[in-house]
């Protein structure tokens, strides 16, 4: 197993790198940040020319790229546009753990993904934990009340819940339990931030402002996560060894918790682990519209602006987690199917 | 494993939970809100008990912003929303109030010809500086401040947004302490409205240049902790909000509030909802549509002139523009297709009006006032055809020696450009002319001339986006001849490849003329032959929008220095 984890560490490497190159060369197609720096008026000639050179703008994309990776420290760029390179560079590149500095903030990149990864993970794991308690619930007895009369409404409200696009649900639970609530002189949630900033950033604050974001994003997900697990969990229990545990007159709770449920969240496993990585990238349209300072916004907001440095350096950290989590996936599976073997 | 039971309980508790928090907080947003809170009993004590002091409650406002700034620094943005918050923790040398004059903040009094501040051919600025302004950690501003700020502005070490007009200056020297002259080496006229946009204080950022080469990277440019305004900054919470508190040290009139929140909004329905709630004291940028439902939910709209105006301009590159537009029939024809009035009602609720000159929020330049082309599609007609354009095909596209009058109009993709481009597209279909619109993503359009930008390639025959004169100065550059952006020299701002010599000559003339009579007399002549030759059409003013709550109190705004008065603002329960 271990050589089999560092090997696919190892294999990681050349993949990150020509995902590196791909979004790189996309990025370069999205728009020119320095085109709107002129605030309300165009960028006039002459600072257009300054800035492109500044930020180092002005290189070709296949330079621009070596930059980004492995730095400018090398070489000297020329500042003042006197057309030489007189002054060094202090860029290290990404892999001396650089990720660069945003056009837009002309703040560390890494500084300003910090601020914003906390407050994803916040809303991102109460999001995917509501998810996965509620789909084993629901899926669970869906699948042991096969046919019955709440395993219908369940399916019903399933089919129904991932119907919805997430911003349909979003602009609805904000106008039912926030606007109307109001409205109705019943306690209301907020519909924006992450905490009253009057109140200050405390528990309760961010609980409260959780409640919406989170019921949005967690209604798809665990409409489609239930049917997975109803659906596997029956095809487990009509297998014959179940039928041998029944028989053998093991507690119905240990039959279908130990025996059953083991076995049928194995795609449960597969589909968790492809979503742990999507966390770190948060909730674009979730974020947006409740004005959560997260992942998601600080992406939708930068592409905007054509900001390279921070959407590469949001889109390679979900790379890695990727790879990471995908590795990780792989051992959790293992460990719940002994029969699978890596080595 | 999981028991059923415990699952159940424990969504049951989470469920339990929410409700709970739901009426917790009910009462913390009821807190927040403007007009909603019951106003607190009186309270009395028994006379054995009155305290000897109360503390009075916290004025405290909330503004809203649909945009969050980059940072807050005078030289590293030029986004509104970041101007507009100087005037709460820094100062203009010179503000203008809500007429857009120009009043003296740091200075002792604003530079002319008359008081001697200003030489007799406009080179030398001499500034005399009040003596009673610190910073707000009690260090003096002095001359020193200002001749940092220059230096900043201009060093190729800062990736400053913008360097003039401080790269048009020779030289910046300080007499004394108290005194700052400014030297140019041509008379330049847009000084008084293009100088000194906000100090910084030398004593904070200078040792930060000594040490690192720049400032780029100093505290200061994203949490500007220590200023010379009436508020000072506090605190700044990425994509959340910012606070600024009262300065105690301030030189001036303390301010009335004690606290402004800014919070940071992604869009106008999140901004709507918050005013109508009463969460929040004031939104900017309103879009005329949520103009009425605000009013109805009793806030007041303040429309203030911003120097900005929505035109279309003519591109008339003969090698690649639409042969048509180098008659000034079919341009004129054009702008008397277009039911500009009607947009102005139907799509902005009457609440701009059509603009005729480029000065058309600076009265003093637009002298005599023009009058924009009428709707009068009937006399667009007549001049097409007596410009030889007629349908000879019948197809209902005009044509002329076998070209189409098919004419490509480009803008950003903002929804209300998009709405008014199908609206135009019917207009000029019904003189005969097919308008192709195409909707660019504004990083895309407005990229350079060496990036290939659509705009500055001059692909479309006509572009659309918002612009006005330097204002509160008339000064323009964008039509200069050798502005024109070419493969040998890429950088210019006539992105509409118009060389009129004329117009060349008395754009050149105006900026050097200090004597605003002169300078009113050339704009006039400018506006005139703009007007007579239609090298651009108005299509409406596009003014700074807020909303006000009914707590704010002596709220005045400037199209400048928007927030110019925002130590007099006040909240009322």
């Amino acid at each position: 197993m271990t050589r089999y984890i560092i090997r696919r560490l190892l294999q990681g490497i050349p993949l990150l790198f020509i995902i590196s190159v791909v979004l790189f060369a996309l990025m370069m197609s999205v728009g020119d940040p320095v085109a709107t720096m002129g605030g309300r008026r165009v960028t006039r000639a002459d600072d257009y020319e300054r800035l492109k050179r500044q930020l180092g703008l002005d290189k070709p994309i296949y330079v621009q790229y070596i930059y980004w990776l492995a730095g400018n420290t090398w070489t000297k760029t020329d500042l003042n546009g006197d057309g030489i390179a007189e002054t060094p560079g202090k860029r290290l590149g990404i892999l001396r753990g650089d990720f660069g500095i945003s056009l837009v903030d002309r703040m560390p990149v890494m500084q300003v993904i910090g601020e914003r990864i906390p407050n994803t993970l916040i809303l991102m794991l109460a999001g995917e934990l509501i998810v996965i308690l509620g789909a084993l619930i629901v899926g669970v007895y869906s699948a042991i009340r096969q046919y019955s009369v709440l395993d219908h409404v369940l399916t019903a409200l399933s089919f129904i819940g991932y119907s919805m696009p997430i911003f349909f649900i979003a602009l609805i639970s904000m106008f039912v339990f926030s606007v109307l609530f109001k409205k109705w002189g019943l306690p209301y949630l907020p519909t924006v931030g992450m905490f009253d900033p009057q109140a200050g950033k405390t528990i309760t604050q961010v609980i409260y402002h959780m409640i919406l974001p989170v019921i949005s994003m967690s209604v798809v997900s665990l409409a489609s996560y239930s049917r997975y697990i109803r659906s596997t969990m029956l095809d487990v229990l009509n297998q014959d060894y179940i039928r041998t545990a029944r028989s053998k007159g093991l507690p119905r709770r240990s039959v279908i918790f130990v025996h059953a449920l083991k076995n049928a969240s194995l795609p449960i496993a597969t589909i968790v682990g492809l979503d742990l990585p999507f966390l770190l990238g948060g909730a674009v349209v979730t974020e947006r519209i409740f004005a959560w300072p997260g992942m998601g916004r600080l992406f939708l907001d930068h592409v905007n602006r054509a900001d390279t440095p921070v959407v590469m350096g949001s889109l390679m950290l979900v790379a890695v987690a990727v790879i990471i989590f995908q590795i990780i996936t792989d051992v959790v599976y293992a460990w719940l199917d002994p029969r699978i073997r890596y080595d | 494993m999981i028991k059923k039971s415990v699952s159940y309980t424990l969504f049951a508790i989470f469920m339990a939970a929410s409700l709970v928090l739901s009426g917790c907080a009910g009462k913390v947003a009821t807190q927040v809100a403007g007009g909603d809170t019951p106003p607190m009993p009186p309270t009395t004590f028994p006379a054995t008990n009155v305290p000897a002091t109360t503390v009075p409650e916290k004025k405290v406002a909330t503004l809203i912003f649909t945009q969050e700034f980059d940072n807050l620094s005078p030289l590293y943005s030029d986004m509104w929303f970041v101007w507009t918050t100087w005037q709460m923790f820094d100062h203009w040398a010179w503000e203008f109030d809500s007429n857009n004059e120009p009043f003296p903040v740091l200075v002792t009094e604003i530079p002319s010809v008359a008081n001697g501040g200003v030489n007799a051919d406009g080179t030398v600025i001499t500034m005399h500086l009040r003596k009673d302004i610190k910073w707000s950690d009690n260090v003096p501003m002095t001359a020193e401040d200002f001749i940092f700020t220059w230096q900043m502005a201009v060093s190729p070490q800062n990736t400053v947004s913008t360097t003039y007009p401080y790269d048009v200056i020779s030289t910046v020297e300080a007499p004394d302490p108290q005194t700052v002259v400014v030297t140019f080496s041509e008379p330049f006229a847009p000084w008084l409205a293009n100088l000194w946009h906000g100090i910084l204080p030398a004593h904070i950022l200078s040792p930060i240049y000594q040490a690192d080469g720049t400032i780029d990277n100093a505290e200061w440019i994203k949490k500007p902790t220590v200023g010379c305004g009436p508020y000072n900054f506090a605190e700044w919470e990425t994509a959340s909000f910012a606070r600024f508190v009262r300065n105690d040290n301030y030189w001036g009139t303390p301010a009335k509030i004690d606290e402004i929140f800014i919070r940071f909004v992604p869009d106008d329905a999140s901004q709507t909802a918050a005013l109508k709630a009463g969460d929040a004291d004031m939104g900017t940028f309103i879009a005329y549509s949520d103009v009425p439902g605000l009013q109805d939910a009793g806030l007041k709209i303040v429309i203030e002139p911003s120097g900005y105006n929505e035109f279309m301009f003519f591109t008339l590159n003969p090698e690649k523009n639409n042969p048509a537009l180098q008659d000034v029939r079919v341009r004129k024809a054009i702008a008397l297709a277009i039911n500009r009035d009607g947009i102005n009602t139907d799509l902005h609720f009457g609440l701009t009006k059509t603009p005729a000159s480029f000065w058309d929020a600076l009265p003093y330049y637009n002298n005599p006032a023009l009058s924009p082309y009428p709707f009068d599609p009937a006399q667009a007609k007549s001049l097409l055809d007596a410009a030889g354009w007629i349908d000879s095909d019948g197809d209902g596209i005009r044509d002329k020696d076998g070209v189409k009058l098919e004419i490509s109009h480009a803008t950003t993709i903002r929804e209300d450009r998009q709405d008014v481009q199908a609206v135009m597209q019917q207009d000029l279909a019904d003189v005969g002319i097919k308008l192709d619109v195409n909707p660019v993503d504004d990083t895309l359009f407005f990229a350079s001339y060496a990036d290939n930008g659509p705009a500055a390639r001059g692909e479309f025959d006509i572009q659309e986006w918002s612009d006005g004169p330097l204002f509160p100065d008339p000064d323009i550059y964008y039509w200069l001849c050798d502005q024109i952006p070419t493969d040998a020299s890429p950088v210019g701002d006539n992105w509409f490849y118009i060389c009129d010599e004329q117009l060349d000559s008395l754009i050149k003339l105006q900026s050097t003329q200090v004597d605003p009579i002169a300078r009113q007399a050339t704009i006039s002549q400018i506006n005139q032959l703009f007007y007579d030759k239609v090298y651009i059409i108005g299509m409406w003013q596009d003014p700074d929008v807020y909303a006000l709550g009914s707590r704010l109190q002596n709220v005045k705004f400037s199209g400048v220095t928007m927030f110019y008065n925002i130590a007099e603002w006040d909240l009322v329960p």
